[in-house]
């Protein structure tokens, strides 16, 4: 990855000489994340530039778009905060949405339909994180592989073609409005809260900063380095699943190629957040912040009759400045 | 003067530890040889020996990373088997590692308890209030005082030492293992280190502690036992252990057997390499050499003492802050291995298969990789010059391969040297560095490549050689530098340089050895 780079390589030694005791503390400017800005300057950006941005029903709309990108960007979060990365997602979205979609044109209850689509995408990701884990394949390969095999089968079952019209009971998903604010961003916000939970109240979060932050020395302390990757490729393909759900119900359609591109937004609120390559830092805050920076990045230039050529773009380049800003505050604390 | 020796250790008091006629092969050599080694309860038991005498075997045995041929372990008196690591860790047995196990961007704390985070509940909730109350009960028990909750990144070595020494204590370890604690800290928290160590034994905690430094042995030891060439030499109370005993037990007294001599010794020619006051802060400092064509230099030193980073910082692979390097009397910009190749410079790096070939790449391609320009026209490569040369040195080195298109890998550790070095001869390098030549190579494969730095000598090639093998320092060497800690400490003509000599400065007591040496 151009933009992974390893933190531990200052050598011990010079800092042994010139550091006898805990750096003073960073200034509470620098505490913030930087993403925090760069909401705050597109918001502002936008309110003044795009016509309709600040509109209540623009706002919810930013939302209910952002929500499937913040559930995919918490599940790309974990895993990169392993060292890893899933190229998966995008098509495994796409996948689950199929299965979903075609069980219900097929006459299923809703409810199966649903599990059906969020059983897929957490085999998709056991798969991944069973040929990472056991048979120590490259996360990128592995998902790489996996990306090009859900997206087949996906084409496949649909024959290529979108699966539109559900009934109003799974449309309730996508288009509930609950206290004012809509289903998906509600389910973003509990998924949000148990991987919270988990991530820095349990035994399960300390084991995925500790993989993330040296397999071996995670090993020697007795962690049980496999499951842990497990683990964390399986929620990320059920959250690609639950993503997949929410999508097509929003969309009222289950387009075979839907997801495509949710790889490349994800992975980039994720570092965008605040959670290097190098694996062992960052967190969900940050992402979810990323993924709200995102959406309304997407949104604010469409707004403003910039297409989606110029929105990947200023993504990537928001990648690159964020990767830098990281680099010169890393080196300058040290 | 003494905090520890004298005022603690009982001595008769209880041994935890036994260890009794430990045997370790690895193929083509015996790492250890029916070694013994006991631990008393509240003991400071140093462990000494040259560098390849066994002792980090020993640990590795007792730290269960390594399983002995022979012998057994009794702890308590009742014989165990440390099958691995995490039966050693149950045992109560503990290393305080030289790279530390920790976390950077976790908290004191986290890494106190990594993997073992006290929980509450059946989701798997940590109790953070008794992990944290936990964590700083445990160092205050070792007076440190560092905030559990800061980043391991943000502390210095020393106290990232304090933390492993914590996470140890709050598994009950009770026997700890510190190998040269003391390398790379300042004297400020040497002494802090000491009284820590001291506080561990006299509440019947038992150290093993390995060191390089003389004076360590004396300040913080009860007892000391030496190791050589994998064997047990002996074991002495650190008050009848003088300097010279000691030295004697580690170097031995027939120093005859299985000599290396060189045959060549031709008068040197210009002064090839000139390295004037280099420095880079924290691995070495004021470095002065000189080689001359023709000429062998030896650089002696113990493992750490900066010897491969300044024939690294000389090569170029690693920048230094000042000081002057001069290739025949032209300076050689810094930080640049295209620039050293050049102006005639090789390297043969200790590692071999990491540094110095592409393992998975041919006889040829390697050989050939650090000349392509004279091999290729207007940069495409001549393949029948390039075949011939490659052909030339297997005829030349008697390399023993196949085929020049035979991949490096399947090849042995001498034939591999030898592929390093047609890689230099191939660039027509004047000066190459060698960084431990023979390490891991059979006795047959090293009088080969002895033979070829004869053959080289002759050619007026000037060689720089570091090595942490005794014999071969002196026997191949015309003149040896030895380093200390990234200073060199003393220069020796082969004549002047003995065994006993080299390591007295290597470690840091060259002159009281020359007076003693002058008063007998």
């Amino acid at each position: 990855m151009p933009w992974e780079r390893d933190v531990n390589m200052t050598p011990q030694l010079v800092r042994a000489e010139s550091q006898p005791s805990p750096r003073a503390r960073a200034s509470i400017l620098s505490k913030v994340p930087g993403v925090l800005y760069a909401f705050i300057f597109f918001i502002a950006v936008f309110g003044v530039r795009a016509r309709g941005f600040l509109s209540l029903a623009n706002l919810v709309n930013v939302s209910l778009q952002g929500s499937i990108l913040a559930i995919v960007s918490l599940g790309m979060t974990l895993v990169i905060m392993t060292g890893g990365i899933d190229l998966s997602i995008g098509s495994v979205l796409s996948l689950a949405g199929a299965v979903t979609g075609l069980l219900l044109h097929g006459g299923s209850p809703v409810p199966l339909a649903i599990l059906a689509g969020l059983l897929t995408g957490m085999v998709c990701g056991a798969i991944n994180g069973f040929l990472i884990s056991r048979l120590n394949f490259f996360p990128f390969i592995s998902t790489f592989g996996m990306m090009g095999i859900a997206q087949g089968i996906a084409l496949v079952l649909t024959d290529g073609a979108s699966l539109p019209g559900f009934s109003p009971a799974f449309r309730a998903i996508g288009d509930s409005v609950v206290i004012g604010i809509p289903l998906p961003v509600w389910i973003a916000g509990a998924v949000f809260g148990v991987i919270y939970f988990f991530l820095y109240k349990t035994t399960f979060g300390a084991r995925v900063y500790a993989v993330g932050g040296s397999k071996q020395v995670a090993r020697l302390s007795g962690i049980p380095v496999s499951r842990v990757l497990l683990s964390v490729y399986t929620i990320s393909g059920f959250l690609a699943g639950l993503g997949g759900v929410v999508l097509i119900s929003r969309m009222n359609s289950a387009n075979p190629t839907v997801g495509a591109g949710y790889e490349f937004d994800a992975i980039a609120a994720v570092v965008i957040g605040g959670t290097p390559f190098s694996g062992g830092r960052g967190g969900i805050g940050g992402s979810i912040l990323g993924a709200a920076v995102i959406s309304v990045l997407k949104n604010g230039l469409n707004l403003m009759g910039l297409s989606a050529p110029w929105q990947l773009t200023v993504i990537g380049l928001m990648i690159t400045a964020a990767i830098v800003v990281d680099v010169m505050i890393y080196n300058r604390k040290s | 003067m003494n905090p520890v020796s004298g005022t603690v250790m009982n001595p008769e008091s209880r041994v935890v530890l036994a260890m009794r006629g430990i045997t370790k092969d690895f193929p083509g050599v015996r790492a250890l040889d029916n070694v013994d080694f006991d631990l008393r309860e509240g003991e400071v038991h140093v462990l000494i020996g040259e560098n390849g005498a066994g002792k980090s075997t020993l640990i590795k045995v007792l730290c269960g990373a390594y399983r002995p041929d022979a012998g057994e372990i009794l702890i308590d008196g009742h014989r165990v088997n440390i099958s691995d690591p995490k039966r050693a860790e149950a045992l109560g047995i503990s290393v305080i590692h030289q790279e530390f196990n920790l976390l950077p961007h976790r908290d004191v704390a986290q890494n106190i308890f990594l993997g073992r985070e006290p929980v509450r509940g059946p989701m798997g909730m940590i109790d953070f209030g008794k992990m944290y109350d936990d964590s700083k009960r445990i160092l205050d028990s070792i007076n440190v005082d560092i905030p559990v909750r800061t980043l391991v990144r943000d502390l210095s070595v020393a106290q990232k030492q304090m933390v492993e020494l914590a996470k140890a204590l709050s598994f009950n370890a009770r026997i700890f293992i510190m190998d040269e604690p003391t390398a790379t800290l300042t004297s400020r928290e040497i002494e802090r280190l000491f009284k820590t160590i001291a506080s561990l034994v006299s509440s019947g905690k038992s150290v093993i502690y390995i060191s390089h430094r003389m004076d360590e042995i004396h300040q913080i030891g009860h007892r000391v036992t030496v190791l050589r060439d994998g064997q047990y030499i002996g074991t002495l109370d650190v008050k009848e252990a003088s300097l010279e005993t000691l030295i004697s037990m580690m170097v031995g007294r027939n120093i005859g057997a299985g000599e290396i001599r060189r045959r060549n010794v031709v008068k040197r020619g210009r002064e090839a390499l000139k390295v004037s006051g280099l420095t880079r802060h924290g691995r070495f400092y004021d470095i002065n050499l000189s080689i001359h064509e023709g000429e062998v230099v030896g650089l002696a030193g113990l493992v750490g003492s900066g010897r491969t980073e300044v024939a690294r910082a000389i090569f170029g692979i690693d920048p230094y802050d000042s000081g002057e390097v001069f290739v025949f009397g032209e300076r050689l910009p810094k930080g640049s291995p295209a620039h050293s190749v050049e102006r005639g410079l090789g390297f043969l790096p200790e590692d071999r298969k990491d540094l110095g070939l592409a393992l998975g790449m041919s006889v040829k391609d390697n050989m050939v990789q650090a000349s392509l320009r004279s091999v290729s026209n207007f940069g495409f490569i001549d393949f029948r010059r390039e075949r011939d040369v490659a052909q030339g040195f297997v005829k030349q080195l008697r390399i023993a391969t196949p085929s020049i298109y035979r991949l490096v890998r399947f090849l042995s550790g001498g034939t591999q040297q030898k592929v390093v070095l047609s890689k230099w001869l191939a660039t027509k390098a004047r000066i190459l560095i060698f960084d431990e030549p023979t390490r891991g190579i059979d006795v047959g494969a090293k009088a080969e490549i002895y033979s070829l730095i004869d053959e080289l000598v002759k050619q007026g090639v000037a060689i720089l050689m570091i090595s942490s093998e005794l014999p071969e320092i002196l026997g191949i060497s015309d003149r040896i530098y030895v380093m200390r800690e990234g200073r060199i400490t003393g220069e020796f003509h082969r004549d002047a340089a003995t065994r006993e000599r080299i390591i007295s400065y290597a470690m840091g007591k060259g002159r009281e050895y020359d007076a003693a040496a002058g008063k007998g």
